[in-house]
């Protein structure tokens, strides 16, 4: 009805640059995007779309004057916005699960306005992923701000090719919460547990002396020792011997939680997967995990003639029931109607394994993993005071038999910093792995 | 078949015969029936509604058509072609008949888009770049390219629905099972789903065997709507639906329409009292 190519394409740049969205796009970007538009011309009056029409193009006022309405149900502020050159309009097909209009447009005076379809915008603004999500967070704040639209609908679509919009990166996301959390009182009472917690051990073994806490270190003294460049029991953070302890720990553990994963993972999923593999072997499997870690030293090392295998085997051990277990109830976990969606389309069983079993199974597996790291820690703390020449459990165990009790203090404090810190590297990868259940999760606590 | 509209003459394949099926769960032991004598026939691209109260045993039934459960005796049918019978209990699931689940199943951890192409690339029938391709299209035309790249949990669950059925019909099945597929959906969101299952189904006409026990939903969907017995299961009535389509919401305050419910709500209802009154006694 009003279809009148006047513009010849590349005449749009300067407008676009005029808009919020495209305000700071390359002049590459919007030479592209101005291609894309076609120039219509509408007469006073004229309706340029009703709500509920399907949201194929994005228009831009070229000229004139466009009145913008939003339709009954969109709990919009202003429900009505005027718009001249600059203005942007037509935007609901940018928005997350939106394929109809929200609002009617119409021009008020003669007007000139660019179309461009939404779905090519889309693709061009995919073919340069940075500057896209760039101009696709602008869109999602131009119609949060301008158009008044509550945050909750204005979430912009996620463009292809780039991992996800600037908006709901994982490190913004992280961003995100670190910033909320920091709003809300748990930082804080966590810093107060904290000082209850130093507190109590300084007045109890310092200043009361109570009994039984009398023999301790104090904590004074354990910080004292602790950052002496020339410590009394001969352990700081300024000698090598520390960080060789440390480093020693973490291979150890590092061998023994990557062997436990590569074995338990596999070896979980087999036992979810095949009732045959599980009558089999479960009932064994079962029989043997209650065994505490401390009963197999002996056996360890008699089958382990070099004691840092013993001690790996140890750590292994703990780590891999743990994270064998947890895979097999993934599997189990997962939806019967998963599994049989997957046969009605046709997939083999050893592509239900790939696509659904493992998958499916993911969410478990990483509960087993952050299982796993802790009691690898606790098993080989437990190797290292039977033997080995060097390690945090080492430390504990020598400085006890050498009556250095600060340095007792030095290394448990260590382990639990490192065991923290190794756990949390779990469970980011598990949140870098399982980008979906991260995304439904968030949206899910909004 | 004059009643239905002019494209559905064309659909030749899907055609599903159900011949003095019964199924008895546990034979040996408690030997529940859950399925007595049934026979049904379901034309090449017709809408069959089966209507019964929650645990008749209707979805056992699509278990079997679908392929997940073995029959006791009987024998199912698709073009000529059996699909399960006394010798061979149990039919291959395959996607020719493809369900569409009560709760969904969309996978969680992949996109829509990898959801929809999941069929042709699994059997191997489309390269990725086509399947991508065919995928793109169909999603535009159901009209949720929007969420081509977000995950199922991030999307309404109407979306979700209409994604489904789209990874449903990217296999190109002769049939569409679906077991209540509306049953969590506000009744606001089941009315627009109602709208856009007819507008895929005027597309793509497939056979659909729709299970639902909700009589309106039926009536306004289906060609045939067979209203079943409480366990076991069997057809109480079958009723012809002689509203022509393409039908829209207009059809719900029909005379025709109402004329319908009033003539099947009575044998709906007495199932019901049935089975609340079986229900009673089993507590």
């Amino acid at each position: 009805m009003q279809i009148a190519q006047i513009a010849a394409p590349g005449d749009a740049t300067p407008v676009l640059r005029e808009t919020i969205p495209f305000q700071n796009a390359s002049d590459a970007l919007l030479r592209r995007v101005a291609a894309l538009g076609r120039s219509r011309r509408y007469a006073t009056g004229e309706r340029i779309y009703n709500a509920g029409d399907s949201a194929d193009d994005i228009y831009v006022v070229v000229s004139g004057r466009v009145e913008h309405v939003f339709g009954p149900g969109i709990s919009a502020q202003e429900s009505l916005k005027r718009m001249d050159r600059g203005g942007v309009f037509g935007w609901a097909g940018l928005l997350l699960g939106q394929t109809r209009r929200f609002a009617s447009a119409t021009a008020l005076e003669p007007s000139e306005i660019l179309c461009i379809a939404t779905e090519d915008l889309v693709k061009a603004l995919e073919s340069e992923p940075l500057e896209g999500s760039t101009v696709m967070e602008l869109f999602a704040t131009m119609i949060q701000r301008d158009f008044t639209v509550p945050a909750l609908l204005a979430k912009v679509r996620r463009l292809s090719g780039t991992p996800l919009t600037e908006e709901m990166s994982s490190l913004n996301l992280t961003l995100y919460r670190v910033s909320l959390w920091l709003k809300s009182p748990r930082p804080y009472l966590m810093l107060i547990g904290f000082a209850l917690f130093l507190g109590a051990w300084y007045l109890f073994v310092e200043v009361w002396k109570l009994p039984r806490f009398r023999e301790m270190p104090g904590i004074t003294t354990v910080v004292k020792e602790w950052l002496n460049p020339a410590p009394t029991y001969g352990l700081s953070i300024y000698t090598e011997e520390y960080y060789k302890h440390i480093a020693v720990s973490i291979w150890r553990v590092t061998q023994a939680f990557l062997l436990a994963t590569l074995l338990g993972v596999p070896f979980g999923l087999f036992l979810g997967w095949s009732r045959k593999f599980k009558e089999y072997v479960f009932p064994v499997f079962e029989l043997l995990r209650p065994i505490p870690v401390l009963a197999w030293v002996p056996l360890a090392i008699v089958m382990f003639i070099a004691t840092e295998s013993a001690v790996i085997y140890l750590a292994f051990l703990a780590s891999f029931f743990a994270t064998a277990l947890n895979s097999m109830l993934g599997v189990e976990s997962i939806d019967e109607s998963y599994l049989r969606a997957a046969d009605c389309l046709g997939a083999n069983r050893w592509q239900v394994f790939r696509h659904v079993i493992v998958p499916g199974a993911l969410p478990f597996i990483f509960t087993g993993l952050q299982i796993s790291i802790g009691v690898s820690w606790f098993s080989l703390v437990a190797a290292e005071m039977v033997s080995g020449q060097y390690g945090l459990g080492y430390v504990i165990n020598t400085s006890y038999m050498m009556v250095r009790y600060p340095t007792i203090v030095i290394g448990m404090v260590t382990l639990g910093v490192v065991g923290y810190a190794t756990s949390a590297m779990v469970r980011v990868a598990g949140d870098y792995m399982m980008e979906w259940r991260v995304r439904e999760l968030a949206l899910a606590e909004r | 078949m004059d009643m239905r509209d002019p494209g559905s003459a064309a659909v030749t394949r899907g055609r599903i015969l159900i011949d003095d099926v019964v199924k008895i769960y546990d034979p040996e032991g408690a030997a529940v029936m859950a399925v007595d004598h049934c026979s049904l026939e379901i034309e090449a691209g017709e809408i069959c509604m089966i209507v019964g109260p929650s645990g008749c045993g209707k979805t056992t039934l699509l278990n079997a058509i679908a392929g997940f459960h073995e029959i006791t005796s009987g024998r199912i049918e698709m073009d000529g072609e059996t699909l399960c019978s006394a010798e061979k209990p149990k039919a291959e699931p395959g996607p020719d008949r493809i369900v569409v689940f009560q709760n969904g199943a969309l996978f969680p951890w992949k996109t829509n888009l990898e959801n929809v192409i999941f069929g042709p690339l699994m059997q191997g029938k489309l390269s990725r770049r086509d399947a991508i391709g065919k995928g793109r299209a169909m999603m535009a035309d159901a009209g949720v390219s929007s969420v081509e790249h977000n995950y199922p949990g991030e999307v309404s669950s109407g979306m979700r629905r209409r994604v489904e059925i789209v990874r449903a019909l990217m296999n190109d099945p002769k049939a569409l099972l679906l077991d209540e597929p509306y049953r969590a959906l506000d009744s606001l969101t089941k009315s627009v789903m109602h709208e856009a299952l007819l507008e895929i189904y005027y597309k793509n006409k497939v056979t659909i065997f729709f299970i639902t026990h909700d009589l309106e939903e039926a009536i306004f969907l289906g060609h045939k709507v067979a209203i079943m017995t409480t366990r076991p299961c069997r057809p109480k009535k079958v009723l012809t639906v002689d509203i022509p389509h393409p039908r829209d919401y207009g059809v719900l305050t029909s005379k025709r329409f109402r004329e319908l419910i009033e003539e099947t709500n009575d044998a709906v209802h007495e199932e019901a009292i049935k089975a609340f009154q079986a229900g009673e006694k089993e507590g």
